[in-house]
């Protein structure tokens, strides 16, 4: 095994290193080589990266119960 | 204006906001509704120092960010050393490579846009409270928050080396979390 040949789980650590612009020269060389033959790494790398992206993005549609705002309304003219 | 009246349209606008914003941090009801509770409370205590510069949605919702964070830090400071089981062993094999099992799978969607089905938010909801709790606040403290990982490592109290561990951990155990309840559902 050279040197430039990484395994996939250190690939998959380092695609974490690359995403948060985290990743040295050298490290960022062996991991492009490993991509471009390895399909199941990229996939993690695309796949990793749509769920970040769209993480912020979110669709709950709870309501704070009403004895709570009542109790927070409460405490806050306590507070006068 | 009568302060009986401010409270009460105060709550009345801005309380489901925090409500859900702090949902989608912590995952425990009780907590999130006392993190609202703690937020009003503050913002009506600093109300005299608060200006006309940011928007009062903006405002309270820095005041409920911080009281988040708070939150994280409180429960960090009792773990003397970060230590938890390593759930993600067995995404490979003594080769190091993927296992059948963990392996990402093709999903059939453009990895490049944004994802506008529903279903894929709730499953990511449901996938992050699935989390360990250390991986969820690192996760949303990076990704939701837009922390430093320095400062990170400093509001959890734990090392460098620890949170590259969590944060990848954390990414290896919400996209197989996805792949399997949306994908393969």
């Amino acid at each position: 095994m050279s040197l430039l040949n990484i395994s996939c789980k250190k690939a998959a650590y380092l695609i974490s290193k690359k995403e948060q612009g985290k990743i040295n020269l050298f490290d960022r060389v062996t991991l492009s080589m490993h991509l471009s033959i390895c399909s199941l790494c990229k996939l993690f790398e695309e796949q990793t990266g749509l769920i970040i992206r769209n993480t912020k993005h979110t669709h709950t549609e709870e309501k704070l119960p009403e004895e709570v705002k009542e109790r927070i309304v409460e405490k806050i003219l306590e507070e006068k | 204006m009568k302060p009986s009246l401010q409270a009460d349209e105060w709550v009345n606008k801005y309380g489901n906001m925090l409500y859900n914003y702090t949902l989608n941090r912590v995952t425990d009801k009780g907590i999130a509704e006392d993190l609202v509770q703690e937020t009003f409370l503050s913002a009506w205590r600093a109300r005299d120092s608060y200006t006309a510069d940011a928007s009062e949605k903006t405002w309270l919702f820095a005041i409920c960010k911080n009281k988040i964070i708070d939150h994280y830090r409180k429960k960090s400071t009792n773990k003397e050393q970060y230590a938890e089981a390593d759930t993600t062993s067995s995404f490979f094999d003594e080769a190091e490579h993927w296992t059948r099992e963990d392996q990402p799978n093709e999903w059939g969607v453009s990895y490049t846009t944004t994802i506008e089905t529903k279903e894929f938010y709730t499953i990511l909801e449901y996938c992050k409270k699935k989390l360990q709790e250390m991986q969820r606040n690192v996760f949303v403290m990076k990704y939701m928050e837009d922390l430093e990982a320095e400062e990170i490592c400093k509001v959890l109290n734990i090392s460098s080396s620890n949170y590259w561990v969590i944060i990848h951990r954390a990414k290896l155990q919400l996209r197989k979390c996805i792949e399997q309840n949306w994908i393969n559902s």
